[in-house]
C-alpha cells in the first residue's frame, strides 16, 4: 500500500520551535541566534555585548558547543546568566535542545537571549530554534568565498555581521564584492562591520539589537 | 551536513505512521531533495543503506530509497522572467535587478513510502 505523506523532514523540530516561540513571546524576550563557522568570534561578540548593554538590559546567554563548558564561562565572566547546551559530537542546535534548557531560564527577568550556535555554516542553517532574528557572523580571515560557497546559511540570516575587521590591511578580504555577493543572493539581508577586539563598529550593532528589542516589545 | 540522523528522523517519521496502520514491512521510501535544501542525495543513500543493513525502522534487503532532486528555480518579481539561478540567485539575468525569488530547490520532505 502506497501512503502519501507530504511532510516536512523537519515537521518535529518545527513544532518545537513554535513552542519556544509562544513562550519568548508571552515574555516579551528578544531572541538572536547567532551563526558562523568556528572562530568567527561568536562568544568574543557576545561578550563585547553583555559588556555593553548588561547595565541596561538583563541578558541570558544559551551556548551550543560539541563538547565543553569554555564558552558558557566566558560569558558568565561578564556577568550574564549562561547555560551550556553540549550536542556530543552533533553539529547544529535544534529546537528540542533549546525547550530542554529554558527551564533553567526566570523569563520575568530576560529581555534578551542571545543564543550560540554550534560553529558550523552547513548544519544550523537549516533549524527555527524559535529565535526572533537569525544573524550569520562572518569574519575576515575566512576570505570571500564563503558566502557563495554557503548561499543557504546567507540566505536565511537577516543580518551578516562581517568581525575581525582590524585585519582588513592585512588580508585580501574584499568588502564590497562581499556585499555584492549577500546582496545577489539575499537582498533583505545587510552586512555591517565590526572588531569584537577594538570595539570598531559595534555601536551599529548594538543600536540594531536595542532597536528590535524595542520594536518587539511594541509589537 | 548530518545525514545519519536526518535518516533517522525520516525512518522514525515512516516507522511510526506504518505502524499505526499496522504494516509490518516498509518496501519503498519517496523523498525530495531540493538542490538548496542543504541535504546531499548521496549522503541519504548511504545513510539509508545503513539501516536497511541493520534492519531498522521495518526495513529489509528489499526496501528501496527514491531520491527525487529539486532543481533550484526562480522568478523575477519586477519583469516576470523565469530562469535557472546560478551563485548570485536573486539576480534576474534578464533585467539584473535584485528581485529574483526561489520558487523551487528548498524543499525536503518525505513524499511517500510502501509498506505492507
Ligand atoms: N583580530 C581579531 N580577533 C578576534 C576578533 N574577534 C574574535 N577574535 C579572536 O578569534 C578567536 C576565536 O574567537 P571566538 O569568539 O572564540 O570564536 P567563536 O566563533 O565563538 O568560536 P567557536 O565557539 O569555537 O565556534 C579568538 O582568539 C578571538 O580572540 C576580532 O574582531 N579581531
Ligand atoms: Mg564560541
Ligand atoms: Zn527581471
Amino acid at each position: 500500500m502506497k501512503i502519501d505523506l507530504d511532510v516536512e523532514v523537519l515537521a518535529d523540530n518545527n513544532t518545537a520551535a513554535s513552542y519556544n516561540r509562544d513562550l519568548f513571546e508571552k515574555n516579551k524576550t528578544l531572541v538572536i541566534n547567532l551563526m558562523s563557522s568556528p572562530g568567527a568570534g561568536k562568544t568574543t561578540l557576545l561578550e563585547k555585548t553583555v559588556a555593553r548593554l548588561g547595565k541596561e538590559y538583563r541578558i541570558g546567554v544559551i551556548e551550543g558547543d560539541l563538547a565543553t563548558e569554555k564558552d558558557a564561562d566566558r560569558i558568565r565572566a561578564f556577568g550574564a546568566q549562561a547555560v551550556q547546551i553540549n550536542t556530543n559530537g552533533g553539529c547544529h542546535l535544534d529546537a528540542r535542545m533549546v525547550a530542554k534548557v529554558l527551564p533553567e531560564f526566570d523569563f520575568d527577568d530576560i529581555d534578551l537571549l542571545f543564543i550560540e550556535n554550534v560553529g558550523n555554516l552547513v548544519c544550523p542553517s537549516g533549524y527555527d530554534l524559535g529565535q526572533n532574528h537569525k544573524v550569520a557572523i562572518l569574519s575576515v580571515p575566512e576570505g570571500n568565498d564563503k558566502i557563495p560557497k554557503y548561499p543557504v546559511m546567507f540566505r536565511r540570516t537577516e543580518m551578516v555581521v562581517l568581525n575581525k575587521i582590524d585585519l582588513l590591511p592585512y588580508l585580501d578580504f574584499d568588502v564590497k564584492m562581499a556585499m555584492e555577493d549577500l546582496l545577489g543572493i539575499n537582498p533583505q539581508s545587510r552586512l555591517i562591520q565590526v572588531s569584537s577586539r577594538t570595539g570598531e563598529g559595534l555601536d551599529e550593532w548594538l543600536s540594531w539589537i536595542k532597536q528590535a528589542y524595542k520594536q518587539n516589545v511594541e509589537r | 551536513m548530518h545525514e545519519m540522523a536526518l535518516m533517522g528522523d525520516i525512518l522514525q517519521l515512516i516507522e511510526k505512521d506504518a505502524r499505526s496502520r499496522n504494516m509490518e514491512k516498509i518496501e519503498k521510501v519517496e523523498l525530495i531533495v531540493g538542490d538548496l535544501s542543504n541535504a546531499l542525495p548521496d549522503a541519504l543513500e548511504m545513510a539509508f543503506t545503513i539501516f536497511r543493513a541493520r534492519g531498522l525502522a521495518l526495513l529489509s534487503e528489499q526496501s528501496e530509497l527514491v531520491i527525487k532532486k529539486e532543481a533550484a528555480r526562480a522568478k523575477c518579481t519586477v519583469c516576470g522572467f523565469e530562469y535557472n539561478p546560478d551563485a548570485r540567485l536573486s539576480i534576474c539575468p534578464k533585467c539584473s535587478l535584485p528581485s529574483g525569488i526561489l520558487t523551487a530547490g528548498e524543499t525536503f520532505k518525505v513524499q511517500s513510502y510502501e509498506g505492507s
